[in-house]
């Protein structure tokens, strides 16, 4: 009895460090998912997707967002936008180029907006698959470049010249991380392999926030373009740029692992592959803050007649006291007046039957010229048809 | 009743013979055709009355396909070459009637700077072009230093990256920007004087998009340095331009087209130095270019109307040709703009104007290919 007890008390101690264990790697939570796709950033900068406050709450500077995505164009650009004023949450997140995953490093006054109001992924021409957030301590950097520092300088005259012996360790999936100082407004870099050509299209103009930036090797391609140069004190890399100061150069990878949880992450309004005869089909918010907008550009419409009519069709948010649905339809352009050609907006009060848009000459000549722009508040859009009356 | 039968004979006949003449013009893609009442309006030379016999054939022969034919055309790959038709060839076995060069690299040209990486001296490609039946266009992004005094920029500003040089000194005699602009110009009427020594006729188009989008919304404004001090400086700039070439360098090979941005009549530099206006339009949609063409021929009656750059846009497709004929649009010519990234294997799709795009235009049955064109000049 005394030694069963004895075994008992032991393996109850185990269990209890197991647990323990256990917790405490879950709750480091590595990288965690905080939004699902698919959700399509299409052309013309339209189309954007808030990544909501509450994800931000317990994150800490220095932690790293990363949105993984496909189908980006070789122009496809992204964005971090503030919804306050549209502005990137930092200087260095209003536009980049998009060519792999790409990422968000925190810092104090970026979380301040975000715990607030969210933050807007934008740009166009790519695919957002899933949106990631991920403890600075997750990723482990070594400084591989000390220097001495090179100012660059406004006319990119400038560049540093790294040995291949820097790279020797790299490795798909870990960032190189470039440290700045002086970086004045509109800096950037730009990295070339040995033989003064880009490493890839995206690394032309990368740009330089305060402390500076990472670019992440995505795949193999640029790897090999810095393999390329040998071994050793060889030139393997080139770091150029405008506007500030290269002070030394890290790798940064991440030892962390992926927590597969998702019941906390948010979900992408669904997706649908236009059928014919359709402009739209999704789930497009128009929230109580009037911030909701649609823009379809004239290209469908071209061959359209007066006969031809537009069908919406919207599921109403739930009531709001003060709020009454409604929607109208301007032309897509210049301040975006009625497509009837009234300064003044047309609304539809919205009960929850479908719209039918009719055309006359003038708002057809608007739709075909320039498109059409579907504005409102209180309601989700979920399927544009047009009709033809052929 | 006698008499009756004879005229509904001769009706008869009458139809017949004019179902011939249809037919036989169609063969004939545009010789033989009566000219078109839009083309009838238009002036029958050149602005400039020393213009080379071969420069007012060529102006009159555009003159009388317009309205019946759309001449086809392509812009150079950058700058000095015939990448671009080499594409229209591969895809449609056709090549386009023009090819644009630009000058955007003169200062890297071989024959003024050692260093250079191209030859604007080497004159191979526009004769072969020439001597093929195409027809010569030649364009200008006039790049000047940047604010940052090493980079060449056509962009207006105060960035680094900018240009400040200011075009309302270009015409004020001993100014820096005169000296810099008498500097370049005379360099590119070196390139358009051995063409004129050649007899190559060339559709010049400088200074193109000078009103940018000050018309297009609320804080718009030019985005080269030749539109940047607005439109009476800009109409000055012209005409110095055309008093240097045509009345100091002697150039009779050119024809004069100005681009208008729509709306913009104000930088419009006049009758007497244009012989024909153009638009680009990058959201070449068939209805909206329809409106703009019919637009721009009610406000120029005298000249033709080009569609002088082309291609798809950000957010649209450009319309196929046949459906932008169909519209009602009666362009002159078409260019299609160059895709760097594609014609270095960068890209799969063309991003201006594809296979399927080309494809469409040469079956249309409306435009001409050099083929075509070198047959009707003939």
């Amino acid at each position: 009895m005394e030694i069963n007890d004895e075994i008992r008390e032991t393996m109850k101690r185990y269990l209890l460090l197991l647990l323990i264990c256990t917790t405490a790697l879950a709750v480091s939570a590595d990288e965690r998912t905080i939004l699902l796709g698919p959700k399509t950033i299409g052309p013309g900068w339209k189309d954007n997707i808030l990544l909501e406050a509450r994800h931000f709450m317990a994150a800490q500077p220095g932690d790293v967002v990363t949105v993984y995505n496909d189908n980006a164009k070789r122009t496809a650009q992204g964005a971090f936008q503030d919804p306050k004023d549209w502005q990137g949450v930092a200087p260095e997140y209003g536009c980049f180029n998009v060519s792999g995953p790409f990422r968000m490093k925190l810092s104090e006054d970026m979380l301040t907006k975000l715990r607030e109001r969210g933050c807007y992924i934008a740009g166009h021409d790519y695919r957002i698959l899933r949106v990631t957030l991920t403890p600075g301590s997750e990723f482990v950097e070594k400084i591989v470049w000390r220097g001495p520092a090179k100012q660059m300088r406004s006319d990119w005259s400038v560049s540093a010249e790294l040995p291949a012996r820097c790279f020797k360790d790299l490795k798909v999936g870990d960032g190189l991380v470039l440290h700045a100082s002086k970086v004045q407004e509109g800096a950037a870099a730009k990295l070339m392999d040995f033989t003064w050509n880009l490493l890839e299209p995206a690394t032309d103009g990368i740009p330089v926030g305060p402390d500076g930036c990472t670019y992440y090797i995505n795949d193999d391609a640029p790897l090999l373009k810095l393999q390329f140069a040998g071994n050793g004190d060889n030139v393997a890399m080139r770091v150029g740029g405008k506007d500030y100061r290269l002070d030394k150069v890290g790798i940064i990878s991440f030892v962390g692992q992926r927590n597969e949880d998702l019941t906390d992450a948010q979900r992408a309004p669904k997706e649908y592959k236009l059928e014919p005869g359709e402009l739209f089909h999704g789930e497009k918010v128009f929230p109580n803050d009037w911030s909701g907008n649609l823009r379809i550009t004239a290209e469908p419409f071209q061959e359209c007649t007066e006969n031809d009519v537009v069908i919406l069709h919207y599921e109403l948010l739930h009531k709001t006291e003060g709020v009454t649905p409604q929607m109208s339809f301007r032309e897509n352009k210049g301040k975006w007046y009625d497509i009837t050609g009234a300064k003044e907006p047309v609304w539809y009060q919205l009960d929850g039957n479908d719209i039918v848009l009719t055309f006359d000459e003038v708002s057809l000549d608007k739709v075909k010229t320039s498109g059409l722009v579907v504005t409102g508040l209180g309601f989700t859009l979920s399927r544009i048809e047009l009709i033809s009356a052929q | 009743m006698r008499k009756k039968l004879l005229f509904a004979f001769v009706i008869v006949l009458y139809a017949c013979g004019t179902n011939e003449a249809e037919a036989d013009s169609a063969i004939n893609m545009g010789t033989g055709q009566e000219m078109t009442e839009m083309a009838q309006k238009t002036s029958p030379l050149p602005v400039n009355s020393n213009a080379t016999d071969a420069t007012k054939a060529l102006y009159q022969k555009l003159r009388s396909v317009y309205g019946h034919k759309a001449v086809s055309g392509v812009v150079a790959n950058v700058d000095w070459n015939i990448r671009e038709a080499e594409n229209v060839h591969k895809w449609t076995g056709k090549w386009p009637v023009i090819n644009v060069f630009d000058f955007i690299n003169i200062h890297a040209s071989k024959d003024v700077n050692p260093k250079g990486w191209l030859d604007y001296s080497d004159m191979t490609h526009v004769d072969q072009w020439h001597q093929l039946g195409g027809i010569v266009g030649c364009m200008w992004h006039w790049q000047v230093k940047a604010n940052n005094g090493t980079n060449l920029t056509c962009s207006p500003g105060v960035k680094p990256g900018e240009t400040s040089f200011d075009a309302s000194q270009v015409y004020v005699e001993g100014t820096e920007e005169n000296k810099q602009a008498i500097h370049d110009l005379d360099q590119v009427a070196g390139y358009l004087k051995t063409m004129q020594r050649k007899g190559i006729p060339v559709i010049w188009r400088p200074l193109h998009e000078a009103a940018g989008n000050t018309y297009d919304y609320e804080g718009g404004g030019a985005w080269f340095w030749w539109g940047a001090k607005g439109p009476d400086v800009y109409k000055q700039l012209w005409r110095w331009m055309y008093n240097r070439l045509v009345n100091y360098h002697k150039l009779n090979n050119l024809i004069w087209v100005w681009t208008s941005q729509i709306g913009d009549d104000v930088w419009y530099p006049g009758d007497d130095v244009v012989d024909i206006v153009g638009r680009d339009n990058y959201a070449a949609l068939m209805y909206p270019l329809m409106k703009e063409f019919n637009q721009l021929s009610e406000q120029y009656p005298t000249k033709m109307v080009t569609l002088a750059e082309c291609g798809n846009g950000d957010e649209v497709h450009m319309s196929l040709w046949s459906k932008i004929w169909r519209q009602g649009s009666r362009w002159s010519w078409f260019m299609t703009w160059y895709d760097y990234a594609y014609n270095n294997g960068q890209s799969e799709d063309h991003q201006f104007a594809g296979e399927a795009w080309w494809k469409d235009a040469f079956e249309s049955g409306v435009v001409l290919d050099r083929e075509t064109w070198k047959s009707m000049m003939k």
